[in-house]
């Protein structure tokens, strides 16, 4: 390939890179405010908050969950959203941007989902991806189901975790909620018995 | 103005090294200069003198009416008891007032729970500590029962003592500064220090004030 040509690639490759990077970040802050704001009651996002509390109080629940239904609710908001923008938009680097980050956040239940599996029963490309940094590892994951359950948020990479983390990013927004709409996180309080992970391994559990 | 700060705090995020330094010099012979906010690692600076301010801040940098050396305005506020607290009261002994976000938020809290466990170094040093926020007199309350802090929480429930002893906001105007004065006993400002996002700071720098005074 001629240097005019590579050049031709390069552009949508970069661009996909930031749609990459950027997945992570757009993860993490979404993450954070279902983890803190809203009830199953909020209209539209009611369902995903409860499911996300859920989660906390049953995390290894979604290793059981098949590939499929890791893709299907993010498959059909990816669609909505990049289906018009694929239609109308020709511009290669636009498209590797869009692409890259709306498939990453398309995956990212399924990286989640990694994230929370063993060593052992994961194949081992999703292991060296998740020692190598570029998909969430299961140790910083781990770290977000610890008490006080106030960081590492981020979940397709989990490149901006410790950024987001020590900078105190979310600290602030909360901060800034609570003086603007005068809602408080519920990171904030000690997690009551709905939010704490249960750890008998005998309760009988429906998954969502 | 936001196009004078960007670039500042562009050149912080690419220092990961760079941790905030005081931004008050302790030595008495310094006039006074203008407080500086502190967000970890970025350095949002105001100065009158270089930078034209964002409309926000208007209000707390140029007008900030108490500054090192000088005697703040008086003031009388509701305790966590509904008593009514001056600031005379403490004329005679040096005072740590320190303006807070709000009750029951991480980082007052843990400002709160510091200047509680080094309480008894304040104490010898023949100090009081006041904290002073925008909540009621019920919220602190059971805060300082939650707590058990043993000194003073007033009620500025207006923002009017914030406002007359120029506090700046963070944020561009969103938080409530956090900012504590260190007041000898003849009432005149010996250090102004402020640091949003890490509380536990304050008691650290007025305490090294406090044993020099």
């Amino acid at each position: 390939m001629g240097a005019a040509e590579s050049h031709i690639w390069l552009e949508p490759i970069l661009a996909g890179l930031v749609g990459y990077v950027l997945a992570d970040l757009g993860s993490g802050v979404y993450h954070w405010g279902i983890d803190n704001y809203g009830s199953a009651e909020t209209p539209v996002f009611g369902p995903q908050i409860e499911a996300f509390q859920g989660h906390h109080k049953w995390p290894w629940t979604i290793t059981r969950r098949q590939f499929a239904n890791n893709l299907h609710a993010l498959a059909r908001t990816v669609t909505f959203f990049v289906l018009p923008i694929d239609l109308a938009c020709h511009d290669s680097v636009l498209l590797g941007f869009v692409g890259v980050c709306s498939g990453c956040i398309m995956f990212s239940q399924q990286f989640h989902a990694w994230a929370h599996g063993t060593k052992s029963k994961l194949p081992p490309i999703v292991v060296a991806l998740q020692d190598a940094g570029i998909l969430v590892s299961r140790p910083q994951h781990a770290a977000h189901h610890r008490q006080p359950y106030n960081n590492n948020y981020c979940i397709v990479s989990g490149v901006w975790n410790e950024f987001l983390d020590t900078q105190n990013v979310f600290g602030a927004l909360e901060m800034i909620l609570l003086f603007k709409l005068g809602v408080r996180p519920r990171s904030w309080d000690e997690p009551n018995s709905d939010w704490t992970e249960e750890t008998e391994t005998s309760s009988q559990v429906a998954l969502p | 103005m936001a196009s004078v700060s960007l670039p500042k705090l562009t050149l912080h995020f690419l220092l990961p090294t760079h941790s905030p330094k005081t931004p008050f010099c302790l030595n008495n012979s310094i006039l006074h200069k203008l407080p500086e906010s502190q967000f970890r690692g970025l350095k949002l600076s105001r100065s009158s003198s270089t930078s034209i301010p964002s409309s926000s801040s208007v209000k707390t940098s140029i007008f900030a009416k108490v500054t090192q050396g000088t005697v703040p305005p008086a003031f009388t506020l509701k305790d966590q008891d509904g008593k009514n607290v001056s600031l005379s009261k403490f004329k005679g002994k040096p005072v740590v007032v320190y303006f807070y976000p709000a009750d029951e938020t991480p980082g007052c809290t843990k400002q709160a729970c510091a200047f509680r466990d080094s309480y008894e170094k304040f104490k010898k040093a023949g100090a009081e500590v006041v904290g002073i926020s925008g909540d009621d007199s019920s919220s602190h309350k059971a805060f300082a029962k939650k707590y058990k802090l043993p000194f003073t929480l007033l009620s500025d429930e207006s923002n009017k003592v914030r406002k007359d002893w120029g506090v700046p906001s963070d944020l561009f105007g969103t938080l409530p500064g956090r900012q504590t004065y260190v007041l000898d006993k003849n009432g005149k400002v010996q250090l102004i220090y402020n640091n949003q996002f890490q509380p536990e700071k304050h008691i650290d720098e007025t305490l090294k004030l406090l044993q020099s005074l």
